[in-house]
């Protein structure tokens, strides 16, 4: 069940992230990819009638899996620090191009390379 | 029809037979991994720490977790040396209406208070290193939403914890690395794993999360700080 | 169960009514809500450590740094040079009529105005280089001006007045108020003798302001022909061209421009 909604957003993030043309969103789609990772890890280690993985000293019971937890941590971290790098790149392309639209930057750098191949005369 | 439009209708078909077909593949019959099972098949005592999941994150798999903190130390490095490349446009800084301060006044003490709780438990509760470290700065977010930048600025010298961060990792470097004075393998446990469940228990697994705590506190705050500086105001 | 269920059929639907959103700042802050209903997915799915991480990270750290980022981009910088009344410093603030009109546009199109000060020569070659959006401080479109720039209808009439050549036209007083850009760098000419490489006219805002600091006027012709101070936009920016034109026509038909203009000159 979670599965399906893992592969769901998947699917919505990756359309989200060709379709739509601002940047910001861009990245927000990529974080929503991310997230459906995360969500489709923890559903491997979640199994029926088990408890959070934190156990006493000889205590027997049924644990969710903590190996994809553990793994997806790691995860979460670094889908932050890909976003805050992101973040500063796009910042410096508004700033020399002032849009976030990935059409019109495309265009500009277009624009920007034929002027400099233009021979002087 | 036109062009933008085929292309839309071609994106959304492709992904979406994809994603269908993945999902199927898996959601059928995705076998358990064999391998995972085998943490929770081990004693309770061979890391000392209750809560399973730290006792995978810091001391079975604790090399991913060194490389993560890595990541985010390049993370925060690369933040610092591309912002300041531009200059910022430094506006005075803004300080909120008094229900923020009075509010403010209330939640960051709360969130510091909470820094230190998972920090400290992280072995025996959920919690851990990260969401401490994260935790701190956002408590310091609210107080520079509050008073501004420039104060919070005035209180915490960016030199002096751009210092803090790289001695901290320093530090962590230097204990994860100490097994190899007396000829053990770097990444071993020497600590004693003591009752799982009481405090003082999970050998290293403590000393990891507060180290990674300061270490990611430091390190977010100095992202919060860039962000915010080259907003101009806060 | 039925909590799970619940939670886990909203984050599709959260999801897309926050990546549609055509304002980001709509979206930043309909993912961060989708983070908090994934952190409460992830507690009922028995992972409370991913569960405070995802809530801590991706709800708030996350969220707080798209929304710091994004306050850079929601921002109308202006560069101007400094003209008494059109725009100027008073103390920590601006006034002046320009100002008024560019933080109303501002306001209207959802941006914060940034004015920055500097020399005339300057503003053309930041807008131009798309340092700035738009240029301000007394700004006189004449035809020769370069091939990027375009500027946007006059919101004041004036007059130029022309050196006469052969003459210093102006002494600058000893004790002049010390007004950076232009006026500055006009005394220094005016000292140098090397007026008519820097300026061959003056604009009636310029020439009044001179006249208020002290400065001696000598003779100065007057140009035939209409004249009229306008903002300098790049001219690929035709979207901004087209609000500006939009705003400055409702200004002009509310009556408010007459408003702000009987105020800044009576």
């Amino acid at each position: 069940m979670a599965a399906i909604v893992a592969f769901m957003l998947f699917g919505l993030g990756i359309l989200v992230l060709v379709l739509r043309r601002d940047l910001v969103i861009k990245l927000l789609a990529l974080g929503l990819v991310n997230a459906a990772s995360i969500l489709f890890f923890v559903s491997i280690g979640d199994r029926p009638g088990a408890r959070a993985p934190i156990q006493l000293p000889g205590e027997i019971a049924v644990l969710a899996d903590p190996l994809p937890q553990a793994l997806v941590l790691s995860a979460i971290v670094v889908n932050f620090a890909i976003l805050a790098l992101a973040l500063v790149f796009v910042m410096i392309l508004v700033e020399r191009y002032h849009t976030t639209d990935s059409t019109r930057i495309e265009q500009e750098i277009a624009r920007e390379i034929d002027e400099e191949e233009t021979p002087c005369p | 029809m036109n062009k933008r439009r085929i292309r839309t209708i071609l994106a959304v078909g492709i992904i979406a037979t994809f994603a269908t077909l993945v999902a199927l593949t898996f959601v059928s019959n995705y076998p358990v991994p064999a391998d995972s099972q085998q943490y929770l098949a081990r004693p309770l005592g061979e890391t000392g720490a209750s809560n399973r999941v730290a006792g995978i994150y810091l001391n079975y798999r604790l090399l991913d977790t060194l490389l993560e903190v890595l990541v985010f130390s390049v993370a925060v490095l690369g933040v610092r040396h591309y912002l300041q490349q531009s200059e910022g446009m430094s506006l005075p800084a803004l300080s909120e209406s008094e229900v923020v301060q009075t509010a403010v006044g209330f939640l960051s003490p709360l969130a510091l208070l909470l820094c230190t709780f998972f920090a400290i438990f992280g072995h025996i509760s959920p919690g851990g290193g990260f969401a401490a470290g994260v935790i701190a700065a956002s408590g310091l977010l609210y107080m520079a939403i509050a008073h501004g930048m420039k104060a919070m600025e005035a209180r915490l010298n960016p030199d002096r914890l751009a210092l803090a961060e790289k001695a901290t990792l320093l530090i962590l470097l230097a204990f994860v690395l100490s097994p190899v004075a007396i000829g053990r393998v770097p990444l071993t446990d020497l600590l004693p794993k003591g009752t799982p469940g009481q405090l003082l228990s999970g050998g290293s697994i403590l000393i990891y999360n507060i180290l990674i705590a300061m270490k990611v506190f430091v390190g977010a705050w100095a992202v919060i700080a860039v962000f915010a500086q080259h907003r101009g105001e806060l | 169960m039925i909590a799970r269920w619940i939670l886990l059929a909203l984050l599709p639907v959260v999801a897309g009514i926050a990546l549609t959103q055509s304002r980001r700042l709509s979206a930043i802050i309909g993912m961060g809500l989708f983070s908090f209903i994934l952190a409460a997915v992830y507690v009922l799915m028995h992972a409370p450590d991913v569960a405070i991480t995802e809530a801590t990270i991706g709800a708030a750290l996350v969220t707080a740094i798209y929304v710091l980022a994004i306050r850079r981009t929601g921002r109308l910088i202006v560069v101007a040079d400094e003209v008494p009344s059109l725009m100027a410093r008073e103390g920590d603030h601006i006034t002046g009529l320009e100002y008024e009109i560019l933080e109303g546009f501002a306001r209207e199109i959802g941006l914060d105005l940034s004015v920055r000060f500097v020399p005339l020569r300057r503003v053309r070659w930041l807008i131009a280089h798309h340092e700035a959006d738009m240029g301000a401080g007394g700004i006189i479109h004449l035809a020769d001006v370069e091939g990027s720039l375009c500027a946007t209808p006059a919101h004041l009439t004036t007059a130029v007045y022309a050196f006469p050549t052969g003459k210093t036209p102006i002494e600058p007083p000893d004790n002049a108020p010390d007004y950076e850009g232009y006026f500055s760098e006009l005394a220094s000419h005016c000292q140098n003798g090397t007026l008519s490489t820097v300026a061959t006219s003056l604009d009636l805002a310029r020439v009044l302001a001179l006249g208020r600091t002290g400065a001696s006027l000598g003779e100065l012709d007057r140009v035939d022909g209409a004249f009229g101070y306008a903002f300098l936009v790049a001219k690929r920016r035709t979207e901004l061209q087209k609000d500006y034109v939009d705003y400055l026509h409702r200004l002009r038909a509310s009556g408010r421009l007459d408003d702000m203009i009987g105020r800044y000159f009576s």
